[in-house]
């Protein structure tokens, strides 16, 4: 037999049979994956949309929107947002009130701070309550931005307090929310 | 084609340690150093590298006389690739938290020299016992390595071993150790060890 | 090599004539390679010096940190000397008791850490700064890195919340209402601190680098002893100086003034007691004029640019790096070569 079509033949037989052996394991463990990622979703999109019966998604530009809604009548409107940290990309899901006048919850997705530094934006043990600086934006006015302080209790209803040690952290949760919470209210708006 | 006579047990036997990838030959570093933030990841990371090589090993021996040379490193990559991507997909589906704290360095096994390395050293040119048992003793010494550094670091670390506490209440664990710098502490630790102990055997 | 033949040179004269008599029993002749000067300093007689020259800072830390920063500074001397000790006695190397360069990384670690630091935490970073530091490397005179800069490198990323915690002095202004330090304050409150308290040292920070004035006189002394090479603080505080001055002049609202830079945070005790250790700077003129400018100029960078409020730690373990590079670049022309060989 001729080198070349040998070469040609037996490369070409050894990538079909990968392919099909992939295409079958694929079509086994694909639903199983997916399974896996919508009940996450649905998980969290019940976290932070806690009060609806029924939630539709819509894409809105580069976001995709969960519209909670009660009764026929929208409650909660979630989406997600991503973002630079202090040292990688910090992803998080927010939930807004319907006439995005304020934030009802706020979920981190996925973020690598430092550890027991920048970690504390999703889990403090040193605080009674590990989630403190999350659940500081329930209820949290955006208009017009969101501010963070310094050592201090918050005063004003759009303000929150800064991690001590971790300003940077904590500022880059305030600017993602602020840059895309502004973005994704003026595209619903739009619509 | 190796004509020196190596016995079976041997040939299992010297991945574990003369030949160990990671501590000797220095291969595949790239995953060692960063998924072993835990002992679990090491394991998982080990075992997922341990069923590719011992997979492919099997179906490159088989083929090794068919296959010609001038395209072997192709199909080593396609056969290997198919591998890790069954141990991707499966992972995803039965283990999906270890799966995404793995994140990317499950499909770059494909690319872990350790892998490819024992197919054209080894699994090419031997027969599927000895390439089986080549493949197994490579993947258990890889995996041994990858659980004893992920260990190490997560007892620092975080004061746990694989999830359970056992460090102290007071214990401050040493967030470095799960940073990218203990990983190259810990393994250069670990070959300085490694090295000693070989020497020591000499000596005797 | 250059910092071996350094250390060679500076050989203690062998003190024990019966030894030495017994030595030269066995020998009739004794070999040994060049150098063959004997210099008048030794290891044990810089690091006493060095020891003297810490003494006020030290002193004054305790004064104004209290019980607790004393209790550090003996459990780090501690544990750096039976550090070594151990790891002599494990590789089986024979052991001086100890040549003081144990006790001074053991009290340059403590002094640059804050005054509330555990002492748990303490004993972690000396043992680190003398096994990973220095005898990894096959002792004194191989280190690359500085080792008590390298210990506390390893408890910046271990703890890093336990390293910027800062209590208030004791004799403290009745308007200072945290412990944080001036740098701190600068880059995370846009607060400036003034010159006075500075140079006096009743202001947050770590155990030895409050008062600069307490450490500018124990680095004159070591400068006048010769016990340390002038060119290295004077470059690296003098690159500070005039890179923090052209910012400055920038922009005098958004960058503090250079005097500040100088006064501030662990420079001075960076500059003249850890840029300065023997080992781990060039042996050449020309080599420590670029040491010290280029810690200066990664100096300013970390503090106006960085994440972190201060630089000097990693300042000068970055030069550290470069110092194998830079002497081999700076090497003077050995006597009587021709020009352009």
């Amino acid at each position: 037999m001729n080198k070349s079509l040998k070469m040609i033949l037996v490369l070409t037989i050894i990538t079909v049979i990968s392919g099909v052996v992939l295409s079958y394991w694929d079509n086994f463990t694909r639903p199983i994956i997916n399974e896996h990622k919508t009940s996450k979703l649905n998980k969290l999109i019940l976290e932070i949309l806690p009060e609806n019966n029924s939630i539709e998604e819509m894409k809105l530009g580069e976001y995709n929107l969960y519209v909670g809604k009660k009764d026929g009548e929208i409650v909660g409107i979630a989406f997600k947002a991503e973002g630079g940290g202090y040292s990688d990309i910090i992803s998080l899901i927010v939930g807004m009130s319907p006439d995005f006048s304020k934030i009802t919850s706020l979920k981190i997705l996925s973020q690598v701070e430092t550890p027991g530094l920048g970690t504390k934006i999703v889990d403090d043990p040193s605080n009674e309550n590990p989630t403190w600086f999350t659940d500081q934006f329930k209820n949290l006015k955006i208009d017009p931005e969101i501010i963070y302080v310094k050592n201090a209790k918050p005063t004003k209803e759009n303000e929150i307090q800064a991690i001590t040690g971790a300003t940077i952290s904590s500022k880059s949760v305030v600017n993602l929310l602020n840059t895309n919470i502004s973005k994704v209210k003026k595209l619903y708006i739009e619509k | 084609m190796s004509k020196k006579k190596v016995t079976l047990i041997q040939e299992f036997l010297k991945g574990i340690w003369k030949e160990n990838p990671i501590l000797i030959s220095l291969l595949g570093l790239c995953p060692t150093l960063a998924v072993t933030v835990s002992a679990e990841n090491g394991l998982a990371m080990g075992l997922a590298a341990t069923f590719v090589v011992i997979s492919s090993s099997i179906i490159v021996s088989m083929l090794r006389k068919i296959i010609p040379s001038e395209v072997r490193i192709a199909s080593f990559i396609v056969i290997i690739a198919t591998f890790v991507t069954i141990a991707d997909r499966f992972l995803a589906a039965y283990f999906p938290d270890i799966s995404s704290s793995l994140g990317p360095f499950i499909p770059l096994i494909i690319v872990n020299c350790m892998i490819l390395g024992r197919q054209e050293a080894f699994a090419s040119k031997n027969g599927i016992g000895r390439s089986f048992l080549d493949a197994f003793g490579v993947g258990l010494g890889f995996t041994l390595v990858l659980v004893l550094l992920g260990t190490i670091r997560e007892l620092f670390g975080s004061g746990t071993i694989f999830g359970i506490q056992v460090m102290w209440d007071s214990f401050h664990p040493w967030a470095v150790m799960i940073l990218p710098p203990g990983a190259f502490l810990a393994l250069g630790l670990m070959i300085g060890a490694s090295n000693w102990l070989n020497e020591l055997g000499e000596k005797k | 090599m250059e910092e071996k033949s350094k250390i060679e040179t500076a050989k203690p004269k062998k003190k024990d004539p019966r030894a030495m008599l017994q030595k030269l029993n066995r020998k009739p002749f004794l070999l040994k390679s060049s150098p063959h000067l004997q210099s008048e300093y030794s290891i044990e007689k810089i690091m006493r010096g060095v020891i003297l020259a810490l003494l006020p800072t030290t002193i004054f830390g305790v004064i104004i940190f209290g019980w607790h920063a004393l209790f550090m500074i003996l459990v780090g001397i501690f544990t750096c000397v039976l550090t070594e000790l151990l790891f002599n006695l494990i590789s089986g190397k024979k052991f001086k008791l100890t040549d003081g360069t144990s006790v001074i990384t053991g009290l340059l670690l403590v002094l640059t850490l804050p005054p509330s630091f555990p002492i748990s935490g303490v004993i972690l970073g000396s043992v680190v700064a003398i096994f990973l530091g220095k005898m990894i490397f096959g002792g004194l005179g191989y280190n690359v890195f500085n080792p008590a800069l390298l210990g506390r490198a390893f408890l910046q990323a271990s703890y890093p919340v336990k390293m910027t915690t800062w209590i208030l002095p004791n004799y403290a202004e009745a308007d200072a209402i945290t412990g944080a330090t001036p740098l701190g304050l600068l880059k995370f409150e846009n607060i400036f601190t003034s010159i006075k308290p500075l140079i006096l040292g009743n202001i947050g920070g770590t155990i030895g680098e409050t008062s600069a004035i307490l450490i500018l006189l124990g680095g004159i002394f070591l400068l006048v002893k010769k016990y340390a090479d002038w060119r290295i603080p004077l470059s690296y505080i003098g690159t500070v100086f005039i890179l923090g001055g052209i910012f400055w002049l920038i922009d005098p609202t958004q960058y503090p003034n250079p005097i500040f830079h100088v006064f501030a945070g662990g420079l001075m005790l960076g500059a003249f007691f850890m840029a300065t250790d023997m080992v781990t700077s060039p042996v050449t003129n020309k080599g420590s004029w670029i040491f010290g400018i280029g810690a200066g100029i990664v100096l300013i960078t970390i503090r106006l640019f960085g994440g972190l409020p201060e630089g000097v730690m990693y300042s000068i373990l970055f030069m550290n790096g470069f110092v194998p590079l830079i002497n081999r670049y700076t090497q003077p022309k050995t006597f009587g070569r021709l020009k352009n060989e």
